[in-house]
């Protein structure tokens, strides 16, 4: 049997969490992945982790500047395919289509929010972002609003996302060492620690990109090429999956399904069935779905991590334009993923959570492609997740190396120290993911599943008010990420303690709390505005005035012509 | 001496003439985003509201559009494919509208 269902913690498996466990349905037998040392597929996985190390060997830097933002060199579709990959994890390669299977309809949400975040994104701070053109985005609110209180909190939050973040992955991680190698936990843990950790210290922004680039093509074409098989088996010409699909799913909901599966559903059964991809069958309401779009919206447009690919464009046309790409490419995804999910209720109408689990993995073998494309699906899920670890490392090192010790500690310091602080603190910080991941706090769970809800009560807030209202000060900014903060925080402790109110049906669900606290947290951030108005001195307007002339390419003030 | 002019950034009243065109391009694709996201979502529900099930069943779970149901296909992909458009139409109504009044790298912008 499936032994290895519930390791695949994420958001996905955080809903999977209030699920009954799995009723054993007709079709079971062809969602099972099987462990222990496959040769064919670990040679394959070796060859792409070789290819990893050797490309940053070859991208290697001497500077800070190379460090952090890849010499801000980076090309539209190169950024675009980074965008992607940085976004792509671990999860979302492997449990969107397990989460679809469950949630139907409803888990579109996490599709379009997902997605519909990169939007605002675009919209409000991905020009402006670039132009500001420095490193990290601690730096960017913390010279706009010119304080270190306000550098510092949203340095936290990037390295407290960075590390539970990474942490999660080390989950999908484990999951296909263990899958491939017949390796334990611990060791694909260290395994997978150090491939990242060797190409990121030596190369450090420029590989971790160049590697990323190469990871999306492996993730999306090992993601892609099972559906095409499938759907053959499943009835369809096999010309185009993603639209073929619809098909299926209309026939699902009139109880239609696969001959193994009985060919037909009735009764209960076919109520259960055409009930998942009803709006609200799964037991979401309409402010549930709003909520949890908004909330993974704002959070995706506040996600430290995603955000610093701006800084390492050429310029604001390429900043622009590899948002586009990087959608079209997360978007070849999430087109995809509901085809899967919507094959396995083909299959296996009524299987639960550890059906939902193995999907993917299991998919190679449902298509009968043969051990060595099963090593090739699982360098994409490796791909994934190793892609993901590196960004978020990247950017939580970066905040403690740069926002913290060459801005606040050492400002005298020079590009050779600073660039051998990031090294050390890259490698502090992969040290530290290593001992969570071996001995998961308990919180780690929680806080990956509030990552969206932080950063889009906190961060988001905080810079698009630096980027588009002038007024905003620091006493502002700091009321505005105080409350974001611990609204969230609240609302995590609600739902730990299982309070109903903050639940997932409840009224401020923690995951989904954006929608009612993000707004809040920008009304504080003007009302204090506008009431310190007065306090903010001379100096301090200067230097944010100088940040926002930046922004906006406004010209610097000429002597005695007024400012319009 | 008096205290130097400050900048003045608004999104709703943007000061210069180059913001106002940024702030002019954001809007409108702000509002087509907001009708995806939650419009959509929104005419679902109010559709559904007449089913006595309370499950949402319409005329949109009922129509069938490119072999999906029409509530499926606008969630799944008329609103990403929309987003998609969505980045390329606020590129190209950049170029347009905004690029010709500005330097890219903002070293001397015209007013």
């Amino acid at each position: 049997m499936v032994t290895i269902a519930r390791h695949l913690c994420l958001v996905p498996t955080l809903v999977l969490i209030c699920l009954p466990g799995a009723a054993l349905g007709a079709g079971e037998e062809i969602y099972q992945v099987e462990q222990g040392f496959k040769l064919i597929p670990a040679i394959i996985m070796m060859a792409t982790l070789a290819l990893y190390v050797g490309v940053g060997f070859l991208s290697k830097v001497s500077d800070t500047s190379g460090y952090w933002v890849a010499g801000q060199g980076i090309g539209k579709y190169g950024n675009g395919a980074a965008i992607a990959s940085d976004w792509m994890s671990a999860a979302s390669f492997m449990g969107v289509a397990g989460l679809l299977y469950l949630k139907g309809w409803f888990g579109l949400g996490y599709i379009i929010g997902w997605t519909g975040g990169y939007v605002l994104l675009l919209v409000l701070l991905a020009a402006q972002l670039r132009r500001f053109g420095k490193f990290t985005i601690p730096e960017f609110l913390g010279d706009r609003y010119d304080s270190h209180a306000v550098r510092l909190i949203a340095a936290s939050v990037t390295v407290i996302i960075a590390i539970t973040y990474s942490t999660a992955q080390f989950k999908g991680i484990g999951l296909v060492c263990g899958w491939i190698f017949g390796m334990s936990y611990t060791a694909s843990v260290f395994f997978a620690a150090g491939v990242v950790c060797a190409y990121m210290l030596i190369s450090g922004m420029s590989g971790v990109t160049r590697n990323q680039q190469i990871q999306y093509v492996i993730l999306i074409s090992a993601f892609l090429i099972p559906l095409w098989i499938l759907i053959r088996k499943a009835g369809g010409t096999g010309i185009l999956p993603q639209l073929e699909y619809g098909r299926i799913l209309a026939g699902l909901m009139e109880g239609h399904v696969a001959a193994e599966a009985g060919g037909r559903l009735t009764g209960e059964d076919l109520i259960e069935a055409s009930k998942v991809y009803l709006p609200w069958g799964t037991g979401g309401t309409i402010y549930h779905f709003i909520a949890l779009v908004f909330t993974l919206m704002v959070g995706t447009a506040g996600l430290p991590h995603i955000m610093i690919r701006f800084y390492t464009v050429k310029n604001e046309d390429v900043a622009r334009r590899s948002v586009l790409w990087g959608l079209f490419f997360i978007g070849l995804l999430y087109w995809s993923s509901p085809v899967y999910a919507a094959m396995g209720k083909f299959w296996n109408p009524l299987g639960g959570a550890q059906v939902a689990d193995v999907i993917i993995l299991s998919a190679p073998e449902r298509a009968g492609l043969g051990q060595a494309f099963l090593g090739y699906l699982a360098s994409g899920a490796l791909a994934a997740g190793i892609s993901t670890v590196a960004g978020l490392l990247l950017a939580g090192a970066s905040a403690v190396a740069h926002d913290f010790y060459a801005t606040v500690l050492r400002p005298e310091s020079n590009d050779r120290q600073r660039l051998f602080v990031g090294r050390l603190f890259t490698a502090i910080l992969c040290g530290i993911v290593i001992v969570t991941a071996l001995y998961p706090p308990a919180l780690i769970a929680q806080i990956v599943a509030m990552a969206f809800a932080i950063a889009g009560n906190t961060i988001f807030p905080a810079c698009v008010l630096a980027v588009w209202y002038s007024k905003a000060n620091k006493y502002g900014a700091l009321a505005g990420m105080t409350f974001g903060l611990t609204m969230t925080l609240i609302a995590m402790a609600g739902w730990m303690l299982r309070i109903p109110a903050f639940g997932d049906t409840g009224i401020l669900p923690a995951t989904s709390s954006a929608l009612i606290v993000c707004p809040l947290a920008f009304l504080i951030n003007i009302i204090v505005s506008n009431l310190t108005h007065e306090k903010v001195t001379a100096e301090s307007a200067m230097k944010m005035d100088d940040i926002l002339r930046r922004l906006h390419n406004i010209p610097d003030e000429v002597e005695g012509s007024g400012s319009r | 001496m008096p205290a130097p002019r400050r900048v003045e950034v608004n999104f709703f009243r943007p000061s210069t003439r180059n913001m106002r065109r940024e702030a002019g391009v954001a809007w409108t694709i702000l509002a087509i985003w907001a009708a995806l996201s939650f419009g959509i979502p929104l005419l679902i529900w109010l559709a559904g509201l007449t089913d006595p099930g309370k499950l949402g069943r319409s005329f949109m779970t009922d129509t069938i559009f490119l072999g999906f149901p029409l509530h499926y296909w606008l969630i799944a992909q008329g609103c990403t494919i929309g987003y998609v458009l969505l980045c390329k139409l606020y590129c190209s109504l950049w170029d347009r509208r905004v690029k010709p009044y500005s330097t890219v790298s903002g070293k001397s912008p015209r007013w």
